[in-house]
């Protein structure tokens, strides 16, 4: 029974695990071998040059830094702007807050696929495109961190109200109780946002194909489809290099992080 | 330490009154302890002397100050919660240095302060460990820790026993005691446990649907209830209470007569008589006993007057069957008798 | 000069009122940026809609309704919208039952199941276009797949250039790549279900299935009906797999709306029905959210 199980989970994971293993390999097959029959599960022989080509055809390092740092300025930005709306929509009196909130919700019900054309518009008005600012500002207030805002929310609403009281007393005022008492609590909330709000701006795709034009300025999704020759046709030793290289990291951290990742992305699925 | 002085205190909830204009005078270290039934307004009514909740009309003074327009910060109180609102990412430690450590103190005289309240509480081995790794009586002393380190004017307690189980409850309830003993410190205590108030308190105020019943030290408030409220709240088991009309011959309820203290006259009452002030007599009423309950060093006995259904307690070892009969007499100088309409006390 | 008998004068900064302004500048930020950036483009999106907008021509028309009706009249719009319908249909079915398969295996007891666990989820890490890319390369004509097959026989089609199996190959990359959150998802439900109604289902002689069927089930069932709209509403966003898949081909058959309005807006510049577009998109997605929302009221309602 428990072998029938084990041998069934590995045939399924097949489709999971084989596509990563095959970009593994393929980066160092030279071309000749890439389409070989039958197909090589190792390498029967190896070209580590390919890594080397994806800096030389593309500023790969730039590329990677661009989507590194918008990436990082995105999942704080928002780590800061959903953590102090959801506070206070969850806890804070003040009037207006029902309807402020409905107006922020509002955001999840358009995705920015939706606004795409005038958000191109705008930027365009305000000489931002081929520049980083869409790729930032776009994700940190639509609709991923409206969802970000509302895990937020939910979690502090479950937040004791005697401990903002007794910090009160302690000598605490809005700011200090915010920063000092809820938000080391929300760690589990922040973590999940920080994980899905990464994840996001990583993959993004549509905005940067919409509003970079310049190589210098790709971010790596926008780069990775670019590794062709003279004729159009993929090279695709290279790009599963580059591909490798965008994948790995990542991968990496989470097989380390995994249980904070998957238990993360529970709660905020429940949650939210 | 402080007096603390509420005058014509209310408070509303949009057009809901929940407090309707309190009057206390609490003096410099006495311990007054709030009790009532739960939705009494006794918790809204500390939290306003906390500065947690506004306060609609009337003023707060805490010392010379009136501190309605106050921070709970700036009244220099000091407060222990239901679940006591220990922050959890903190140490033990940190949890009590937490308040010096916000108003400026330098680290060694926080250390120091935390050590002598540490000492006091018998919390020093506990020092570096987080709330989740302590029980609930240790739980219930960091936070009362907390509380002592600041030195405060006053002491607040929003039912601090109520998540302990009964024998822990016991315990603490003296610590506490024995705390404001040691420091002297002004004291509001809430709690809804008659019990706690009788045996904690130099003063008990009895409220009851935002109003205050009576103000009084607990035995005079045991003795000489103000009205059947706080006859029948103070005490346990509870006063027994018998509906009826006052005349010479007697009290004439339903089906029996009651005897009077002499003097008394009125109209339609209620006779109000503890459990412990029924003796066993045998030229005494007649009552049916529906239930013997023998706890030891007394027995508590359930029984009908003709159709009035009373408790009593003995120090004697009753020995009755259910559906038999024994004679009471009610000790005539600790009959209470209350205006039927008002419930305010007769004699 | 202030005497006894004067009332108390209030503060102006009172505890609500500075917890008032605490409270706007807490929300201000996201509150403007959502405002500006998702908001007001959405009422732009509508104006430009009722405009003729060719950016090539610099032309910019009042049109009225003129786009809409040329969004009824549109013959390519039907096999965009098929082609979303089954794109959606297939993932979301596709998705659920795997996610649920594999969730229940996963639930079970065994040792190691932590590393099965983080392997099926990996995916969900893979960066997108990075999974397409590689899902691309596997379903080239010449390209592992078909290497795989021809070893055992069979002669494999141009995955990604038939129409038959073009839209297929779309839904089950993407597939592959997101089942794994769905999969957590229920894992955390079923694990969720008191054990004390499976063995009081064994006590009653239930079998394994008829209590996967009686119990488990029905519990998880708000959890299923919730992650499949999510899922419906993010297949209704999905375009890098289709642009570096198959470009929407071959013919339109794997044309979905986001990608439409793509071509539409910035290949042909027809900004002004790109933006029609646009507003049905919106009106899909928010009437499925809005199902959504109800549904979550209902069953928290139902859980309290």
């Amino acid at each position: 029974m428990q072998i029938a199980l084990y041998g069934l989970m590995c045939v399924l994971l097949i489709p999971f695990v084989f596509p990563t293993w095959w970009m593994l390999t393929s980066s160092v097959k030279p071309i000749s071998d890439i389409f070989a029959f039958p197909p090589d599960l190792w390498p029967r022989r190896f070209d580590w040059t390919t890594y080397a080509k994806v800096f030389e055809l593309q500023p790969f390092g730039q590329q990677y830094w661009n989507s590194a740092y918008i990436a990082a300025i995105v999942t704080a930005g928002t780590m800061i702007f959903s953590s102090m709306a959801g506070y206070a929509f969850a806890r804070i009196k003040f009037p207006g807050s029902n309807f402020l909130f409905t107006v922020v919700l509002l955001g999840l019900l358009i995705p920015s696929e939706v606004t795409i054309v005038p958000l191109f518009q705008m930027f365009l008005g305000w000489g931002m495109i081929n520049t980083h600012w869409p790729l930032i500002l776009v994700p940190i207030f639509g609709a991923p961190s409206v969802f970000a805002t509302f895990v937020m929310r939910q979690f502090f609403i479950a937040l004791p109200g005697e401990l903002e009281e007794a910090a009160r007393v302690d000598g605490l005022g809005r700011f200090k109780i915010f920063w000092i008492i809820a938000l080391p609590l929300a760690k589990p909330a922040l973590g999940a946002v920080a994980i899905f709000t990464f994840l996001h701006s990583w993959n993004l795709y549509l905005e940067p194909i919409v509003f970079i034009s310049s190589r210098n300025m790709f971010t790596l999704p926008q780069a990775l489809t670019q590794f062709t020759d003279a004729y159009g046709g993929a090279m695709w030793n290279i790009q599963m290099a580059a591909a490798t290289m965008t994948a790995l990291p990542v991968l990496a951290v989470f097989i380390i992080a995994q249980k904070q990742f998957v238990e993360g992305l529970a709660h905020t699925g429940l949650k939210g | 330490m402080a007096p603390v002085t509420l005058h014509h205190v209310k408070k509303n909830y949009g057009d809901v009154a929940v407090i309707h204009g309190v009057d206390i005078d609490i003096a410099d270290g006495e311990f007054v302890v709030l009790v009532g039934p739960s939705g009494c307004g006794k918790s809204t009514l500390l939290r306003m002397i906390a500065g947690l909740e506004t306060i609609s009309d009337g003023e707060v003074s805490i010392g010379a100050r009136v501190v309605n327009d106050l921070d709970p910060k700036d009244r220099d109180i000091a407060m222990v919660f239901q679940n006591y609102a220990l922050y959890p990412h903190m140490t033990v430690a940190t949890n009590m240095g937490f308040s010096l450590e916000h108003r400026g103190a330098s680290k060694a005289e926080i250390a120091e302060r935390v050590k002598w309240a540490a000492d006091i509480l018998g919390l020093v081995p506990l020092l570096d460990r987080y709330p989740r790794q302590l029980s609930g009586g240790q739980r219930q002393r960091v936070a009362m820790g907390r509380a002592i380190v600041r030195n405060p004017q006053v002491f607040l307690f929003d039912e601090p026993l109520s998540n302990l189980d009964a024998k822990l409850r016991v315990v603490m309830r003296g610590e506490i005691k024995s705390l404001h003993q040691r420091l002297g410190v002004t004291t509001v205590y809430v709690t809804h446990d008659q019990v706690e108030a009788m045996t904690m308190a130099d003063k008990i105020v009895v409220m009851n649907g935002g109003k205050v019943e009576q103000i009084g030290k607990p035995l005079d408030l045991y003795d000489r209830p103000a009205n059947q409220f706080v006859a029948g709240f103070i005490g346990s088991p509870a006063m027994n209470f018998v509906g009826g009309k006052i005349t010479p011959n007697g009290f004439e309820a339903a089906g029996t007569t009651l005897p009077l203290p002499a003097g008394v006259t009125g109209g339609n009452a209620v006779y109000g008589i503890r459990p412990e002030h029924f003796e066993l007599a045998t030229d005494g009423l007649p009552a049916t006993v529906l239930l013997v309950e023998p706890m030891g060093s007394e027995t508590q006995v359930t029984m009908t007057l003709s159709e009035h259904k009373v408790i009593g307690v003995f120090r004697e070892r009753v020995q009755a069957q259910s559906g038999s009969t024994i004679t009471v007499r009610p000790n005539l100088a600790h009959v209470h008798l209350f205006d039927a309409a008002t419930g305010s006390r007769i004699n | 000069m202030t005497t006894a008998t004067t009332p108390r004068k209030r503060p102006f900064w009172t505890i609500e009122r500075r917890d008032a302004i605490a409270g706007y500048t807490f929300v201000a930020p996201q509150l403007i940026g959502t405002v500006v950036f998702v908001l007001i483009p959405l009422g732009l999106v509508f104006w430009y809609s009722l405009h003729e907008w060719n950016v090539l021509a610099n032309s910019f028309n009042f049109v009225g309704d003129a786009n809409y009706q040329l969004l009824l009249r549109d013959p390519q719009l039907p096999r965009v919208l098929t082609a979303s319908a089954i794109f959606s249909a297939g993932l979301a079915v596709l998705n659920m039952s795997l996610a649920l398969l594999l969730a229940v295996l996963l639930d079970q007891k065994l040792r190691g199941i932590v590393v099965f666990r983080t392997l099926f989820f990996s995916p969900v890490v893979v960066s997108l276009v990075a999974w397409t890319i590689v899902w691309s390369f596997l379903l080239q004509n010449n390209g592992g797949i078909n290497g795989f097959l021809q070893m055992i026989g069979i002669q494999g089609p141009n995955w990604l250039r038939e129409p038959g199996t073009a839209m297929v190959s779309v839904i089950v990359v993407q597939v592959f790549k997101n089942v794994g959150l769905n999969m957590i998802l229920f894992l955390a439900a079923l694990q969720g279900v008191p054990k004390e109604l499976y063995e009081a289902a064994r006590v009653d002689g239930a079998s394994a299935w008829k209590q996967f069927r009686r119990i488990t089930v029905p519990m998880i069932s708000p959890t299923i009906l919730l992650t499949s709209i999510i899922t419906i509403v993010g297949s209704l966003q999905v375009f890098a797999q289709i642009a570096v898949l198959t470009q929407g081909g071959p013919g339109v058959s794997t044309t979905v709306l986001v990608y439409y309005l793509y071509q539409q807006a910035f290949q042909f510049h027809y900004f002004g029905y790109g933006s029609t577009l646009s507003i049905l998109l919106f009106l899909i997605v928010a009437v499925l959210t809005f199902v959504q929302w109800q549904l979550r009221k209902r069953i928290v309602f139902y859980e309290n």
